[in-house]
């Protein structure tokens, strides 16, 4: 931005006029990622301008030339509802930066002054004859410089009243790229900030050492329970099991002392207490001397815990996320996948509720993200036994099992009956090993008790189905509605369980029956092949019916290949199968009905649908459908836990993390040309939420309602998680569809209005070839000849479906306006 | 990063559509860069709420009782606390002033019987009002943007200043109101800059009744203002020009002091405001030109009692020596300092700087010789406080990009100076925010600057300085490291290095003399002391440095 602004002081837009037109071409290609080339290391970047007075003739010649236009970028007049009015206006008004005084040119003594700044400048002043007008200096000026500022602006404003049209039109160039560049919030311009002062490969440590940096600084406040005796809080309960792990044998861990904070996380959890139970101990025995130390809250044992939580974090989410955003988004530019990982490091809801609550959290998403990750590469193995850590480490988990099961059937089902039994049977093999050795300890070889309780033990303590419904106020189905049916009194226990059992499995199948079913429906048919090779799936297209043959044929070959390609090409076709793109949203829709539905729900459980949120927001476009669901949750998603943090301590952290999160990402809900359904909803719900805070605020409930603030919390929150719900399962249909999930006869005229962008591409597809396209995109990724995001956004779209559907009418450069409005519309749509 | 046009003369240009977005920015021309990180910013600091604060809280929340809850005329007097006012009226007013949402806010904070109170509305009261007294800073540093020659690096400065370490170590963690002040003396600077000078001098003499330490800075806002707005540049005295400025700073200080002179309460104002009762040294020594020498002295002391060669020992300095802590500096070996002796040095390096500032008082050299006339009190002064260092650090930043040297020496003098810091805050939990902060810090605001002014070394001693220097910087990490491992190695576990806590402008008080004079209280001194001296080289290198730059300049 500095580098930027140099250029563009007062006169600035004028005098650097030529460079930017040469630049143009390439300009309007890299978007508004890219900014001004001024600084990059391109060869007509005048880098060396400060330097070399032979530099400045050449970019005089050019300027001579510079006339001839590179063409106008059509996103920006698709993006961008501004008018054009300012083409007809006479008098025409100051150049961007009207509001600065001085410029380069007037530091004569500067050594960064060039002859070449010089030079272009007073060819631009024979090119427009003098004349005058008077403009606003906002600040006064450094009389040392008196003269020459007054020279270099009265000059401005000559030229301003002399603009030509080209002048004009790169004048409205700056304005859409500032416009651009104010969309993309902080954290954007903050990795262009870095890019253009070379300091691109600090990037990386900058935002693992920021993002660091923000949950220390959490940490420095207080946790749950704190100083609440005699049961305090999840800190306690965390700092209770590295004490009775230390200290007793593995089989007394689930039996000792139940009322007093009980071990009730699965066995990973207790290994993890334990490792840090015994580190700390060596450092200070009194913080985890046993039954001595319940509720010990020295600063010295709290720093402890605390790094802990951020040692963990920092071993396991961040490389996780560093992981994931490096090979989910392995086409999109670094940029985007730094943005994606600052976004995913800072979610104000991770961080508040482990390092402010205190839990350890992080460590579950990170394992089921990395468990993702393999997944997607087609380290189906490794996926699984990462996913089995993670439920390893926290039951919760669970609300990604069906999704995550359901892919891998699905993935089996596709690679076709002999390879997909042998991938099954490995899978299966894997993941029963893998529980097996984490159960290892409490089996009966190393445990003196008798098999069936051994085991039984730790199960009925993960799983507390004797408990409530729900406890406290969650903002779940069973909590809402709760308010006006008392289930409670309706429902015995035996049948709220079966109840919410069952809403449970109907809210997530619809994932998993498109996870399943798209699996089946895209199996490997002809054996010609890679699964990616376009070729092959043209042919194999024919017919449905043949399809069981044909995979019968060559199943060792297509396997071959598939294996080959893995190691071979580290892209994007390795390992990721047509399915991939299902999971995601399948992902979504399971923990969230999850979430919704499920028996005994914590509101802090909020955390496992937000990292299915982040997934499918990674390297969303900020105008994109995706991105703004995804905000819109994130944020209800921290609301929902107010009442939590409040108890805790954390308003402040709670506002301040929440804040900079979405200034970081760029999300501007009140600042929009383009109105859809979501933004609306968004609106209505910030507005409900600052209406409740600033109540809660002002009045005290009355007492007859102790939990008015709560219920209307839950009552704001729900319907935002339904409606997030329903949304991810539209995406999966949608999803689902492209990969020409639901049958073949209906699709083509829907699929047509579904998918603009995929038309325009293709000129005449319609039904049957959209499933060929969405196979097709990871070959024309690469050989369309486009910038890393318009590539991306392509796959995506075909791929997700809806998900950025607009970001590719936008950024494939190949919409007119015409279709301009058509995106709009679908974009209100979903 | 990018640029906000939105002065009003653009207005016509956009349409309802491009609006600007946010009306702050829209009204105030902020660009989103700059907007950025005054959130960026302000949302750091307010995660720092919870954070270590030093007795300068309690300082400070006992002025706001003494001015709520007492009459003028016993603000100088009170004793309740030991923490009496010792600052001088302009900031007394100031606590007056803010004492009175206090009390809404919260009537047990400006209770004068309530001692060490730290509620959490007070916490939050109290670092609120310095976030947004610290906006005084913002503006003269965004102003300074404004009319600066190349704002892109200017911006670059203003933004390292406005979130500067040393601001964050002192202001939102220890607790004080540095960034306000400073921004008042910024905002004198820049009205220099921009040639209304006496609007600078006014703004330099609020400042001083604000807070006395910025005498330090007082003799090149003197010469300056004498020379270039006093005389014409013949040397003719401007009699006009004189008198406007000597009454605008007459009047000055008669709204400050003219209550406490009426009341005949001079001498006991002045008395609070000069205690002349303390040591060379501060309890941590502040790293400047008496580290060394203090440094040397209990080496020779090692070795003279080693070698058992025949020196006169001074036996109250053998004593001092190992008291470690605190106390008055007492040579064992080499000649005692009095302060007449600082007086003396400071004053002949000043006037060096001063005459060069006579000869060429510009604007530049202005800045200059305010930065060296501050470096010299803070290198050579009595009973200095490592927090003045940023007395240097501030006006030190606006020189940052003059040249490459002049960088090097920016980057030399902060990366010293914010160590130096770093004993401020001595909890553990607190180690983790200073570092990571300043690291980040110094890694956004040199690697940009330096990408700037790169030059490489003219000649080879250019090039053994150059490469000196890189290895001295390459030492603070292991510094750092020795500092965080020693406690845990030494035995003493996590308990904190210092029962002393350095606060403002006080002594600290006597501790345990049992506890100072056993072993441990020596291995805890240590680091402290490693700490001093090892920033103390970089600190008199620099000043060096400047001098020498300085005084070459044509």
């Amino acid at each position: 931005m500095e580098e930027f602004l140099t250029q563009f002081p007062p006169n600035g837009t004028i005098r650097k006029k030529p460079k930017r037109l040469r630049t143009t071409s390439t300009q309007s290609d890299a978007g508004a990622g890219a900014g001004s080339a001024q600084d990059g290391p391109s060869l007509n970047t005048p880098v060396l301008r400060h330097r070399f007075s032979t530099q400045s003739m050449n970019s005089y010649a050019d300027s001579e030339t510079s006339e001839i236009h590179a063409p106008i970028p059509r996103r920006h007049h698709i993006q961008t509802t501004e008018t054009r009015h300012w083409l007809r206006s006479s008098s025409h008004s100051p150049g961007p930066s009207s509001s600065r005084d001085l410029s380069p040119l007037s530091t004569p003594n500067h050594r960064s002054l060039s002859p070449l700044r010089h030079e272009s400048f007073s060819a631009h002043q024979q090119a427009f004859p003098a004349s005058s007008s008077s403009t606003s200096f906002p600040s006064p000026l450094p009389h040392l410089h008196h003269h020459t500022r007054h020279d270099s602006t009265s000059s401005h404003n000559q030229l301003r009243h002399h603009l030509s049209f080209s002048a004009l039109v790169e004048l409205e160039k700056e304005k859409e790229k500032e416009r651009v560049e104010e969309m993309s919030g902080m954290g954007r311009r903050w990795l262009k900030w870095m890019h253009r002062n070379g300091m691109k490969e600090w990037v990386l440590g900058a935002v693992i050492g920021g993002s660091m940096w923000v949950k220390w600084c959490v940490s420095l406040g207080s946790y749950s329970g704190q100083g609440t005796p005699p049961m305090f809080g999840d800190y306690e309960a965390q700092r209770h099991w590295m004490e009775l792990t230390i200290h007793l044998p593995i089989s007394e861990w689930y039996k000792y002392d139940l009322q007093y904070w009980g071990l009730d996380y699965p066995p990973l959890t207790a290994y993890v207490s334990w490792l840090c139970g015994i580190i700390g101990n060596v450092m200070d025995s009194s913080w985890f001397a046993l039954d001595a130390s319940r509720g010990i809250e020295t600063p010295e044992s709290k720093l402890y815990m605390r790094s802990t939580v951020l040692a963990l974090d920092t071993l396991v989410y961040v490389p996780a996320v560093y992981l994931f955003t490096r090979i989910w988004l392995g086409y999109r530019s670094k940029r985007t996948q730094n943005l994606a990982m600052m976004t995913m490091l800072l979610q104000p809801s991770l961080i508040l509720i482990d390092f402010g609550h205190f839990q350890y959290n992080g460590v579950m998403l990170g394992l089921t993200l990395l468990a993702f990750t393999c997944f997607t590469r087609g380290r189906d193995l490794l996926g699984c036994i990462a996913f089995v850590l993670s439920l390893g480490f926290k039951q919760m988990s669970l609300y990604y099992a069906p999704a995550i099961g359901s892919y891998l059937i699905g993935k089996c089902l596709y690679l076709g009956v002999r390879d997909g039994t042998r991938h099954f049977i490995r899978l299966g093999v894997t993941t029963l090993l893998a529980f097996l050795l984490l159960f290892l300890p409490f089996l009966p070889p190393l445990s003196p008790v008798s098999f069936p309780t051994c085991i039984l033990d730790p199960i009925t303590r993960m799983f507390p189905f004797n408990r409530g419904l729900f406890e406290d106020k969650v903002a779940n189905f069973w909590c809402a509605s709760d308010v006006v049916l008392k289930w409670r009194k309706w429902v015995g226990k035996g049948g709220l369980v079966k109840l919410s059992g069952g809403l449970t499995v109907v809210g997530f199948l619809p994932g998993v029956v498109g996870l399943v079913r798209s699996g089946w429906m895209t199996r490997v048919r002809s054996g010609e092949g890679l699964p990616n090779t376009p070729e092959s799936k043209h042919e194999g297209d024919g017919d449905e019916g043949e399809e069981d043959e044909h995979h019968h044929d060559e199943p060792n070959h297509t396997h071959d290949d598939n294996t080959r390609h893995d190691v071979e090409s580290p892209e994007e076709g390795d390992g990721s199968i047509p399915i991939t793109s299902l999971l995601p949203h399948a992902l979504l829709t399971s923990s969230l009905s999850f979430f919704l539905f499920s028996f005994q729900v914590h509101e802090k459980t909020i955390l496992v649908p937000m990292l299915a949120v982040m997934i499918v927001m990674a390297g969303a476009s900020v105008d994109s459908a995706a991105f703004e669901w995804a905000v819109l949750v994130n944020n209800v998603g921290v609301f929902s836990m107010w009442p939590l943090l409040k108890k805790d301590g954390l308003a402040l952290q709670y506002i301040v993390v929440t804040l900079l999160w979405n200034k970081v990402i760029g999300y501007r809900p009140f600042h929009t040309d383009s109105i859809s359904l979501v933004r609306i909803l968004a609106i209505a719900v910030y507005a409900g939420m600052a209406i409740l805070h600033i109540l809660e605020l002002m009045i005290s409930p009355p007492p007859r309602y102790p939990d008015l603030f709560p219920v209307l919390n839950v009552l704001l929150s729900t319907p935002v998680f339904v409606l997030a719900w329903l949304w991810s399962i539209k995406c999966g249909i949608e999803a689902f569809w492209a990969l020409g999930g639901l049958g073949s006869s209906s699709t083509s005229s829907s699929s047509s209005t579904l998918f603009p962008t995929s038309t325009k591409l293709g000129g005449g597809v319609t039904g049957r070839r959209e499933r060929k396209l969405s196979m097709l995109s990871t070959i024309s990724e690469k050989t369309v000849d486009g910038h890393g995001e318009s590539r991306r956004e392509f796959r995506k779209s075909l791929g997700v479906g809806s998900g950025s559907g607009s970001g590719v009418g936008v950024s494939s450069g190949l919409a007119l306006n015409g279709l301009g409005s058509g995106h709009g519309r679908w974009r209100a749509g979903s | 990063m990018s640029i906000r046009y939105a002065s009003p003369s653009r207005k016509d240009v956009q349409t309802p559509s491009s609006k600007r977005p946010s009306w702050l920015s829209y009204s105030l021309d902020i660009t989103s860069s700059e907007f950025d990180i005054l959130c960026l910013s302000t949302c750091l600091k307010v995660l720092l709420f919870p954070a270590y604060r030093s007795t300068d809280f309690e300082v400070h929340r006992n002025w706001l009782a003494i001015t709520h809850s007492l009459p003028l005329s016993q603000w100088y007097y009170d004793t309740t606390s030991e923490w009496t006012l010792d600052y001088p009226p302009f900031f007394v007013y100031f606590e007056k002033v803010l004492s009175i949402p206090a009390y809404f806010i919260d009537p047990r904070i400006v209770d004068l019987s309530n001692l060490n109170y730290d509620a959490w509305s007070v916490i939050v009261y109290q670092r609120t009002t310095v976030i947004i007294t610290e906006l005084v800073l913002a503006t003269a540093l965004w102003r300074f943007i404004r009319g600066a020659i190349d704002p892109s690096t200017q911006r670059i400065i203003s933004a390292s200043l406005f979130l500067h370490p040393g601001f964050l170590i002192v202001d939102h963690i220890h607790f004080q109101y540095n960034g306000f002040m400073f921004g008042i003396l910024l905002w004198s600077v820049l009205m220099a800059r921009e040639g209304n000078k006496l609007a600078s001098g006014f703004l330099f003499a609020v400042l001083l009744n604000f807070k006395h330490i910025y005498m330090y800075l007082a003799p090149a806002y003197f010469v300056y203002l004498l020379r270039s707005f006093c005389m014409s540049p013949q040397g003719a005295i401007l009699p006009a020009k004189f008198l406007s400025l000597a009454n605008t700073v007459i009047l000055v200080f008669v709204v400050s002091l003219g209550p406490f002179v009426l009341m005949g309460q001079l001498p006991q104002l002045l008395s609070r405001l000069f205690p002349f009762t303390r040591g060379l040294n501060h309890a941590y020594w502040a790293p400047n030109a008496w580290a060394l020498v203090t440094a040397a002295d209990r080496v020779l002391l090692r070795y003279v009692k080693r070698s058992g060669a025949n020196v006169a020992l001074n036996m109250s300095g053998v004593a001092s020596t190992s008291r470690g802590l605190v106390g008055d500096t007492v040579f064992a070996v080499l000649p005692n300092i009095k302060p007449l002796h600082t007086f003396v040095i400071t004053i002949a390096f000043q006037l060096v700087f001063l005459v060069k500032l006579w000869r060429r008082p510009t604007y530049k050299s202005f800045v200059t010789a305010l930065t060296l006339c501050g470096y010299t009190s803070f290198m050579f002064g009595w009973h200095v406080h490592e927090k003045a260092i940023l007395l240097v650090l501030v006006p030190l930043s606006l020189l940052a990009a003059e040249s490459h040297a002049h960088f090097r020496t920016f980057l030399l003098a902060s990366v010293a100076g914010v160590f130096s810091l770093f004993p401020l805050l001595f909890t553990p939990a607190e180690t983790f925010v200073k570092v990571i902060y300043s690291s980040m810090w110094a890694l956004f605001v040199m690697m940009p600057l330096n990408r700037r002014l790169y030059e490489f070394p003219p000649s080879l001693p250019f090039v053994l300085i150059d490469g000196l220097e890189k290895l001295y910087l390459a030492g603070f990490p292991l510094l750092q490291l020795f500092v965080t491992v020693f406690p845990i190695l030494a035995g003493s576990s996590s308990t904190p290095t210092t029962t002393c806590t350095p606060s403002g402008d006080f002594a600290c008080p006597e501790p345990d003399p049992a506890a100072s004079t056993s072993n441990s209280a020596a291995m805890e001194f240590l680091p402290l002391m490693l700490t001093s001296v090892y920033c103390a080289v970089g600190l008199v290198w620099a000043f060096i440095r400047l001098g020498v730059i300085y005084l070459r300049q044509k």
